[in-house]
This record gives C-alpha cells, sequence and structure tokens, in this order.
C-alpha cells in the first residue's frame, strides 16, 4: 500500500539533497552563500517529475533545456551511457544565459534508462572580455565567453580532463569554476544514487508510475485554480530600455478551458545588445507570473508546465536567433517578461496580482588585476522595492520576480575583493504611492581600492515600475560614479567604466509601484 | 535533591531522581506572564530542593509576541551608511511564489537605529576613530527617549572591537543594558552579527528580571543554585545567560539531546541520533562519539521547509546551537486532501486543544494520532487508563477522506519520510551515513514511529530509553556546564586558544576539560566547516583535519589556501549524574491482550505488553505492542525488542 504521494515527495526530496550536495561542496560565494543554482529529477522522456525551489529563472529553463538537450544528443548520434555527464552552457540549448552551466545524467537501473537527474549553476565567469563575463556591450553571443555544445564532461564515471582544462582555462579564475563544476558533479552524482535506492526500493513500475500521476496532480491542480479565471483575451505591454529607445513587449494573454496560452507577437525585434531571451527564459518568466499568480503549492513539475503555451515569435527578444547576445535577456528580460504577464494577470485576477516591483537584478560585475592574487572578478546583483499588493504594502529591499539570491555580506566581500563599502541602506520613499504603497529600494554604495573596471547591466532607470488601480509608479534606478577628485557622473542603465583607487559607485535601485488611488 | 525544571507552552514539567534511582516527575500549568510563579509553585511542593536545573521558553516567547512580556525599546548604534542592513538583511524573500510574503519585522525600528561616523577595514586597520563626544550625546539622547537596551554593531568589530569598546564603555553610563556585538557574536558577517546582537540586546531586560525574580523566590526556598540550559546543550550560570540571553532561545530543544547523548555514552553506542517527538513537533539531532552535534546557524522564529529553517523567514542567531531539524509531525499533525485529490500531511496541528478526533473534545479533523489508533497501532486507553480514546470519532475523521485503514496508513507513511528526511539532512549534511546510527527515540509519540523511520533509513536498531516522555527533561540533569567564546581571524593560534581557556580558568575556578573547535575553510569559500582542533594547535594540523573532513563531508580537496576565520573554546565542568533504577531482574510478564495490528500491509495479531513488567533480559519478536503510562512502542515483524540492563527497550532488525 504504497501511495504516488510517497514516492513523490521521497523524489522531491532528492532534488533537494542534490542541492545540498552541490551548494555545500561549490567553491564560489555565488553558489554557495547566494544560492545561485537549481536541481530537477525527470522521467527518461525528459519530463520535469520534482524540482528543488531555488531560483525561478532555472526552474522553467529545465524543461526547454532538457528537452533541446537530449534532442541535441539524438541528432548527432550521441549515445548517454551509465555514468556519463553531459556539460552544456550554450544558451540556444540549455536555456538561460552563458554563465548559467548545466548539467545533465542519465540514470540507469538494472541497464535500463529510468530518469534523468539535472542541475545548474551560475558560474561566476564564463570567458568573455569583462569580468563575470556579462557584457553590457555585447553585440554577439561571441562576446560572451565560451559557448559550450553539450559534450560528455563525465564520461562513464570518469572526468575527461581535457574537456574540464578546456573550459576552465578559458575562464577567468579556472581554480573556482573547477570547483564549482565539481560540486555539480556532486550535485548528480548525489540524485543518481538516490533515484536508484527509490527504485530499488519500491521497483521501477510503482516509481514511474507514480512519477505520471504526480505529474498529472500538478496539471489537475493548476487546471482547477485557473477554473476561476474568466475565460477570455487579456493584453498589456512593458519596455525595456537600451540606450535613448525604449523596447516594446506585448503580450496577448488568453485564458481557455486547457490553461493559458500567451502570444508575444508584436514584441521588439532582436537587438544587437544583451538584451535577447531564450526561449527557455521566456517560458521560465510566464510560468513564474502564472505559478505566483495561482497561488498555494502547486508542484513545478511538468503537469503544471503543460497547461502554459508560449508563443514567442523567431527573431523577436524573447526568441532570438543565434548570434544574438543573450547575458541580460536572462537577468533583465526576464524581469520585465514576468511584469508584462503579471499586468495581464491582473486583469483576470485583479486582487491575486501586485503593482511592479523593482523589475531589475541590478547586475553589478566588477574586477580588475591584482599584483599578488592575479585575475579577480566578483559579481553581486542588488534587490529593491516589491510592488504593494492589494491588501497590504510592498516589502522594501528584497529580490523580486525571476531571482532570490542572497547577497554578499559586506565583510565577506571586502576581505575578498579591493572594496570599501559606504553605504547599504533602504532607498526612502522610492517606493510609489498608493493605498497600499510600493516597497523602496537599496542604496548600495562603494569606493574600489585598486584600478578596476565596472560593468553594469540593470533597468528601469527610464521607466518606471508601474503601479495598479491607480496606485503611482515606482522611483526608477539610478548609478552616479563620483571620481576622484569630485566629478559627478550620472550613468546608463547599462555601462562599462575604468575605476582608480578611491573612485565610489552609488546604486540606488528602483522601488515597486503602489497598489489603489493613495 | 537537584530538581529539572522545563518550563513549555501549556505545561512547566519537573523531574527528581529520588535516592534509589526511581525518578518522579510531576507537571503543573505554565503561568507564561510571569513563568517564575509556576516554577516557585511547583519546587515548593517538592521541598527540600537542592540546585535548579532549568530550561526556559521565555526567550522564545518574548520574541514571538508572548502577551505579558512586551518586548523593551531597544536601540541599534551602528556604522555611518548600515543602519539598515538588519532590515534589508540578506535581501531574499523566504517564499519563492508567495506574491503576499512578509519579512520578519525588524525587532529595532529605523527611528531607533543611529549611525555614527567610524570604520575598521577588514584587516582590522582602524580606517577612523569614534568620537567621544558624538557618543556621549547620543547616549544622553537615547536615556531620554528611554532606550532600556543599546546593540552596539560596527563593520569588521569582530577582528577590531576599538570602536565598539568605547561606544560600550560611554552608553553603559547612560542607559541599563548595552550589548556590543564583539561580546556577543565576534564572527564576519555584518547581517547575521548585527541580528544576533539586537536579538541579545531585546533579550537582556527581559531575561535579567526573570531570572532576578526567580533567583530571589529560590532563596526563599533555600535552593542551592539555579542553572540555565543554553541552545549548546550545557548549563550555564545565571550571569552568563544575563550577559548573552541568546544563548537561551533553544533552551528546552537542546536537553533532549543532551539526554540522548548521556545515554548513548551508557549505552556504549557511540553513533546515534536522538529523535524527539510530541504533540506538535518532531525534532532529530546527532550525536558521534557520544557527543552531540553542534551548528552556529539559527533563526529565531523562522518557518521549518523539510527540517530546515527557511532563509530569511526569522532572526539570524550566531551561536552555538545543538544541530536540530525540525518537522511539523506530531500526535496532533492535521492529514488532509488537498484541491487535486493529494493526501497532505501538516503542517497544521490540532495541537492539545481540541487535539485529535479521538479525545472528543470538538477536534473533527483526522490526526496522526488518530490514524495510529485506527491501525490500532495505539490502544484506546491511555496513561495508565486515565483517558479513554474514541476509535468511532477518528474512523469518522478519516472517513472523510476516503477508506480510514488505507487514509491512516498511507498517511503514517508519509509523516514517516518527512521525519525520516529529517533525520537524513542531519547527516547527510555533515557527510554522514545514517544507516550506521542507533536512533534513541522519546517523546510522547517517538516511540510509536521510531521502527518505520529506522526502516526508511536502512537503520538497524532503535533504542527506547526508560521514561520516554520525560525524558528531554532528565536530559536537564544529565548535562554538563559548558562556556563558550570565540575569536574571527586568530593571528596565532595556540597563543589565541590559551587566552580563551586563560580567561575562563580565571573566571570559572576549575574546569574538567576544554573543547577546541575552529571553523576553517579555504580561501574564497563562502562558508566554513567545523573541525575539532588538537592540542598544541598547529596550523599544519588544522589544514590535515580540514582537508580531510572536507574530502569526507564533498568528496574533494582542493589545492587552494587555507584559512581560519573563527575559533572557539567550550570549557566543560562536569557534573554528577544521577543513576537511574535498573529494571527488574526476574518476572514473566502477562500478554495484556492480543490486537489486531496494522503495521503497513494487512492486520496481523499482536500481543500487547506492560513495559513496567519486562524484566532485564526479556526479548519478544514483532509483532508485538510495548505500552507503558504515556508511550506505546511498535515492533512490527521482522523486528525483535530487548529490554537492558538500563531498562532500555532495544528494538533490533532480525538478521
Amino acid at each position: 500500500m504504497v501511495s504516488w504521494e510517497l514516492i513523490y515527495r521521497a523524489t522531491a526530496f532528492i532534488a533537494e539533497e542534490m542541492g545540498v550536495a552541490l551548494k555545500r561542496s561549490a567553491l564560489s560565494p555565488n553558489i554557495r552563500e547566494r544560492m545561485d543554482h537549481s536541481c530537477a529529477i525527470l522521467d527518461s522522456s525528459g519530463r520535469i517529475v520534482a524540482q528543488a525551489e531555488h531560483i525561478p529563472v532555472h526552474l522553467g529553463s529545465f524543461r526547454v533545456g532538457v528537452a533541446n538537450t537530449l534532442r541535441w544528443v539524438e541528432d548527432n548520434g550521441v549515445s548517454l551511457k551509465d555514468g556519463d555527464m553531459i556539460v552544456v552552457n550554450d544558451p540556444y540549448i540549455a536555456g538561460t544565459h552563458l554563465n548559467d552551466v548545466m548539467l545533465l545524467a542519465p540514470v540507469f537501473h538494472e541497464g535500463r534508462l529510468v530518469a534523468y537527474v539535472v542541475n545548474k549553476a551560475h558560474q561566476v565567469d564564463v570567458g568573455g572580455p569583462v569580468p563575470g563575463s556579462i557584457n553590457p556591450k555585447a553585440r554577439t553571443i561571441y562576446e560572451e565567453g565560451l559557448i559550450i555544445p553539450p559534450v560528455k564532461l563525465v564520461k562513464e564515471w570518469n572526468v575527461d580532463l581535457e574537456i574540464l582544462r578546456l573550459i576552465v582555462s578559458n575562464t577567468k579564475t579556472p581554480q573556482v569554476s573547477s570547483g564549482d563544476l565539481k560540486a555539480q558533479m556532486a550535485a548528480n552524482i548525489t540524485g543518481i544514487r538516490k533515484v536508484r535506492e527509490l527504485i530499488d526500493k519500491f521497483g521501477a513500475g510503482e516509481v514511474l508510475d507514480s512519477w505520471s500521476k504526480a505529474i498529472d496532480y500538478g496539471r489537475t491542480l493548476a487546471l482547477k485554480r485557473m477554473g476561476e479565471w474568466e475565460k477570455g483575451v487579456y493584453e498589456a505591454i512593458d519596455y525595456l530600455e537600451l540606450e535613448d529607445n525604449l523596447i516594446p513587449i506585448k503580450v496577448k494573454l488568453e485564458v481557455s478551458v486547457g490553461g493559458v496560452n500567451v502570444d508575444f507577437t508584436g514584441t521588439s525585434p532582436q537587438l544587437e545588445a544583451p538584451l535577447n531571451a531564450v526561449p527557455g527564459v521566456t517560458f521560465s518568466a510566464v510560468s513564474y507570473a502564472v505559478r505566483s499568480t495561482l497561488g498555494g503549492d502547486i508542484p513545478t513539475n511538468e503537469g503544471f508546465y503543460s497547461t502554459i503555451n508560449v508563443h514567442a515569435p523567431e527573431g523577436t527578444i524573447v526568441n532570438p536567433k543565434k548570434p544574438a547576445p543573450v547575458a541580460g535577456g536572462n537577468l533583465e528580460t526576464s524581469q520585465r517578461i514576468a511584469d508584462v504577464v503579471f499586468k495581464a494577470l491582473a486583469q483576470v485576477a485583479p486582487h491575486s496580482v501586485p503593482a511592479a516591483g523593482s523589475g531589475t537584478m541590478m547586475n553589478v560585475m566588477i574586477g580588475g588585476v591584482d599584483e599578488e592574487k592575479g585575475y579577480w572578478a566578483y559579481y553581486e546583483t542588488i534587490g529593491g522595492g516589491t510592488g504593494g499588493r492589494p491588501g497590504r504594502d510592498g516589502v522594501s529591499g528584497v529580490h523580486v520576480n525571476m531571482t532570490n539570491t542572497l547577497n554578499t555580506p559586506i565583510e565577506i566581500a571586502e576581505r575578498s575583493y579591493p572594496i570599501l563599502y559606504t553605504a547599504y541602506m533602504i532607498r526612502e520613499g522610492s517606493g510609489g504611492r498608493g493605498a497600499f504603497k510600493g516597497g523602496d529600494g537599496i542604496i548600495r554604495a562603494f569606493k574600489t581600492l585598486k584600478p578596476a573596471r565596472l560593468s553594469i547591466l540593470a533597468d528601469r532607470f527610464k521607466t518606471k515600475p508601474y503601479g495598479l488601480q491607480g496606485g503611482e509608479p515606482g522611483a526608477p534606478g539610478r548609478v552616479t560614479v563620483i571620481k576622484t577628485p569630485g566629478t559627478k557622473q550620472e550613468m546608463p542603465s547599462k555601462f562599462t567604466v575604468d575605476l582608480e583607487p578611491g573612485d565610489e559607485v552609488i546604486i540606488e535601485t528602483p522601488g515597486g509601484g503602489g497598489w489603489g488611488s493613495p | 535533591m537537584n530538581v529539572a525544571v522545563d518550563v513549555g507552552g501549556t505545561f512547566t514539567d519537573f523531574v527528581f531522581v529520588r535516592g534509589d534511582g526511581s525518578i518522579g516527575y510531576f507537571k503543573i500549568l505554565s503561568t507564561p506572564r510571569s513563568p517564575e510563579v509556576a516554577v516557585l509553585e511547583g519546587l515548593k511542593s517538592i521541598g527540600g530542593v537542592g540546585e535548579v536545573v532549568h530550561a526556559t521558553t521565555i526567550a522564545t516567547n518574548a520574541l514571538r509576541g508572548q502577551v505579558g512580556l512586551e518586548l523593551p525599546k531597544v536601540a541599534l548604534v551602528t556604522t555611518r551608511g548600515f543602519r539598515d542592513v538588519i532590515e534589508i538583511g540578506r535581501q531574499n524573500r523566504p517564499r519563492l511564489y508567495d506574491l503576499f510574503f512578509e519579512k520578519p519585522r525588524p525587532l529595532v525600528p529605523r527611528r531607533f537605529r543611529f549611525e555614527v561616523d567610524e570604520r575598521v577595514d577588514a584587516r582590522g586597520s582602524l580606517l577612523k576613530p569614534v568620537d567621544l563626544k558624538v557618543v556621549e550625546a547620543l547616549g544622553s539622547k537615547l536615556g531620554e527617549y528611554g532606550v532600556e537596551s543599546a546593540a552596539v554593531v560596527f563593520l569588521h568589530s569582530y577582528i577590531n572591537p576599538a570602536n565598539e569598546r568605547v561606544v560600550e564603555e560611554v552608553l553603559s553610563k547612560f542607559i541599563p543594558y548595552v550589548s556590543p556585538s564583539y561580546r556577543v557574536s565576534p564572527e564576519p558577517r555584518e547581517f547575521e552579527r548585527a541580528s544576533t546582537t539586537v536579538v541579545n540586546a531585546t533579550l537582556m531586560p527581559i531575561v535579567s528580571k526573570y531570572l532576578a525574580r526567580l533567583l530571589d523566590g529560590l532563596r526563599g526556598l533555600g535552593a542551592k543554585g539555579l542553572y540555565v540550559m543554553s541552545s549548546s546543550g550545557g548549563l550555564v550560570d545565571v550571569e552568563e545567560a544575563t550577559l548573552r540571553p541568546v544563548q537561551l532561545v533553544e533552551s528546552g530543544p537542546a536537553a533532549g539531546v543532551v539526554a540522548a547523548a548521556e545515554f548513548s555514552r551508557l549505552l556504549g553506542v557511540s553513533k546515534a541520533i536522538s529523535f524527539d517527538m510530541g504533540g506538535t513537533t518532531a525534532k532529530a539531532g546527532t550525536i558521534v562519539g557520544y557527543e552531540f552535534e553542534l551548528t552556529s546557524e539559527y533563526e529565531v522564529g523562522g518557518e521549518a521547509h523539510h527540517g530546515r529553517v527557511v532563509k530569511g523567514s526569522g532572526y539570524p542567531v550566531r551561536f552555538t546551537f545543538v544541530d536540530l531539524a525540525e518537522v511539523s509531525a506530531g500526535g496532533g499533525t492535521i492529514i488532509w486532501r488537498d484541491e487535486a485529490g493529494a493526501l497532505r500531511v501538516g503542517p497544521l496541528s490540532a495541537g492539545a486543544d481540541p487535539g485529535p478526533a479521538c479525545y472528543g473534545r470538538g477536534g473533527v479533523e483526522p490526526t496522526l494520532t488518530d490514524a495510529n489508533l485506527v491501525l490500532d497501532r495505539i490502544g484506546e486507553y491511555m496513561l495508565g487508563g486515565s483517558m479513554k480514546l474514541q476509535r468511532e470519532l477518528s474512523v469518522k475523521a478519516l472517513s472523510k477522506l476516503g477508506d480510514p485503514e488505507a487514509v491512516a496508513s498511507e498517511a503514517l507513511q508519509l509523516a514517516n519520510l518527512e521525519m525520516a528526511r529529517a533525520v537524513r539532512l542531519v547527516t547527510v549534511e555533515r557527510g554522514l551515513d545514517p544507516s550506521e546510527f542507533t536512533l534513541i527515540a522519546f517523546g510522547g509519540a517517538g516511540p510509536q514511529h521510531a521502527v518505520f523511520i529506522a526502516e526508511e533509513l536502512g537503520i538497524g536498531r532503535v533504542v527506547i530509553p526508560p521514561y520516554p516522555g520525560v525524558f528531554s527533561a532528565l536530559g536537564l540533569l544529565m548535562a554538563d556546564w559548558r562556556f563558550e567564546a570565540r575569536v574571527a581571524y586568530p593571528e596565532d593560534l595556540e597563543d589565541s586558544y590559551t587566552r580563551l581557556e586563560e580567561g575562563f580558568s580565571k573566571r570559572l575556578g576549575r574546569i574538567d576539560y576544554f573543547v577546541r573547535y575552529a571553523d576553517v575553510r579555504y580561501e574564497g569559500q563562502g562558508w566554513e566547516l567545523t573541525v575539532p582542533i588538537a592540542r598544541p594547535a598547529r596550523f599544519e594540523d588544522v589544514e590535515r583535519v580540514f582537508e580531510e573532513k572536507h574530502l569526507s563531508t564533498f568528496g574533494f580537496k582542493l589545492d587552494a589556501p587555507v584559512e581560519v576565520v573563527l575559533i572557539r573554546v567550550i570549557a566543560v565542568i562536569r557534573r554528577l549524574k544521577p543513576k537511574l533504577k535498573a529494571p527488574p531482574l526476574r518476572g514473566e510478564p502477562k500478554v495484556r491482550s492480543y490486537r489486531d495490528v496494522n503495521f503497513g500491509g494487512s492486520r496481523v495479531k499482536a500481543p500487547a505488553y506492560l513495559r513496567d513488567e519486562m524484566p532485564a533480559g526479556f526479548t519478544v519478536e514483532g509483532p508485538a505492542v510495548v505500552e507503558e503510562y504515556d508511550s506505546t512502542t511498535l515492533i512490527p515483524e521482522g523486528w525483535k525488542a530487548h529490554v537492558g540492563g538500563l531498562g532500555e527497550l532495544s528494538v533490533e532488525r532480525v538478521a
């Protein structure tokens, strides 16, 4: 008398245990402290059964990324054996951006393919001209770092050191990359072992059948909640910024009996700037908005995903053609896609959707060459305000939408890098006014102690996070660079600049929009 | 006679060991507004009280907003530009898909956070000293505002506390309680250190006054002393508890693990898992080499997810804690179905009131106790027959979800999986294999579930100690004194350890032994591993021990420099342990009844024994049931139970 619920729960635990293994053995603070990684278990046809809830943008992308990778493997006549692991970061296959390195492994039981385990971790550097690899000036993906097509990094339980060397030699911090890749292998090994134990215990038939039931359950639960939404078509538009231009993202969201259909026709053509979001990212952002609006604890498995259909015309920023650069599609465009889908959903479920949050991850990449320690690279993202909510004010100083990474403690960052922080505080008054006001953004400021190159990739410097139901928008973001001595320069949302010792950078993140008339 | 007093939400428990080794215990209703009232009342009724060993929930209750324990007016003094560190936290949201989440409200509102011009850098250089005049002015302002307690947190004070020291000294002239972070939590990571210090500052007035009132009352009773259980599983004196009350937040739960560790020593079982399951929660901790495992990560008032606190859901406290994974699974945990028909267990609980449906006190939702009753895993009579459970009410409640027998069985499997998961976490996270451990199970519900959890984890032996219902409180009588001190980034290892140890000897007199730990990492890593350090402390040894532990925990080593982030010393003073009464040597226990029990398949006929009648050396093969005053041990087929010389019930897998 074993219920499918039991096996499903046990499977979800395996995904979590993979996350524990990855986090605990990774080398970079980005993974260990900020937990910028995700893990999932898929069945033998590549359907997501369970995932550990870490980073939303990774989670939805697994669906696209794994399917693409398996297709690629098949098309190229590669056969996966027990103990093989495929590494891939090509966004046009793996589904996010080059920094997110995906490691996929088949799980065999008594010679039969029964499942896949997969994890994705944000590597702090994957090569290219800027520290941290996220290059605001990229015009093609070739300026964003090393592209790894699906290749076997592990062959029948042996690490291919040649491939490993090839990869890490292209990063500015080879030791860190190597450590993090090994942590990713450790996570998959944990996953493989635990899935096998599960099958040993309950039998393959029982386990595979339970996984199918768990997927059906995800679908049933999602459709049940969507059943409360009024059928119809809802439209919304929001914008990204590039130099002086506003880049439209347009959505037509149709609620029907079988789920939601999200059509991006009318969205901007792809750009020669790193704001293109590959389909994996677009799907992630849409599913995040839908999943959050539905509320409750719907499992984020194939069952839930199957209720969402995305139509993103090829050649647009939500489904670009290679070699469009994509680093920021994952970071910034994903935020805006979520915003615009929320805006449409606010018409369907007005009392479940908040006003817009800060809408930018405020990516800060800084690095340089240290005489003693060699190349150093540091990456951080900064939260902002969430939008005012029906019945509640927004929250100040948190990450919104597609990311949920932790900050790096100042005391840790200062010990590791030649940076001295001068402020870390709530940006008072930046949340939009409303019956329920938007949360405030953050001010984070620092001085560099050595010559360094700073890149920022952000958004919402010109457009403001929208209010809803008469609420006012939140304050836009702002970055000021103060050069010694005394010249002050307000920067655009995407730039690279060289800093001298003593130069100060003041970063202010947007507040959320207000909800309801003030 | 020494008495253990464990103050809980509903009851205050008193436990003492008589001269012949028999245990005396009773409960009276707690008095949450002034917990000392119930404590003193109970002690009065015992008479001849020697030392009082105390577990208290006053710290946790105050932070959870307990009525009658209003929080004092607290100020935070911090480096200019960083007053909101405690509000931003780690900038994450505790739940990914919840658009209506809230962050915990900062314990100090912004208008009581004061910034001071000062700065120390990451290497400990004083870049800007504090201006005395400014601090004096601030002190008098805080006094005017009626601030009772202040936290002082400056960047990098863990490595150079000069500025914090100055402010501490000045402020102490103006307000009664000052908590500088270098004294409370001298370790890097500004948010966690600030949060710990603010929690300490908040608790200081409450705990100080409470302990003063209690001491006062105890003097009237002629008691010989008062010691308090800290979250680290050791007893501390009143001075230590008053200065660093932050260490009392897990006072109660720590006692259970202490008891299990001491029992593991008596049994000679070096690897054990302490499993404590009561009415609303289950807690698991690991014991290796008779010592319980410690952690320094905890969030007060946080929510748990699969046994671990969700980051960002509570107030972080960096202090040494007994490492416990906690799951919302207890006898009162509710079984339900969601709108898509999936069977779910918890996290809601029917609590003690109305309690499980079978209590007949108006509860209509089925609980784990109802499931156990329907499967006849527990009998209808509890507490020695003074309470009768109503089976038909359990059946009725479970029938709402489907066939009661099937639902009960599936729900218990889910609950056991969830608990097994918590046990796995405390072991696997450290690279330990749970199947090599012995499960020591107690709490009212622990013995009912223990063997099923053992099966889930591949564990071959379960031990049910005597008096499982009050085993936690017994732990208070088995604890040693433990005092802790730390230093971040020590320059000379042996020198730093020696200085910490000398400080203890000066303050406390005779110390039985010191335990040395270091938090070590590869340079650039974000987290540290805590490793034991031999004496004399040599960096080469630390390196070696760290690399071995890194290999065993993570499966690899790195070619990178090793860095000691923090060293800790624990000063231990042993206390005399009470000797428990041995079981009778002879006797033939009668089978009290035969029950058709469903152990998770079909029903089988199982004999029910009374534990009090089972002599040492008695063995019974499963299926069987052993009942006692406040607990039931289940022995399914494939397992056999054996009564040991300490009165323990050792349940082992039949080979």
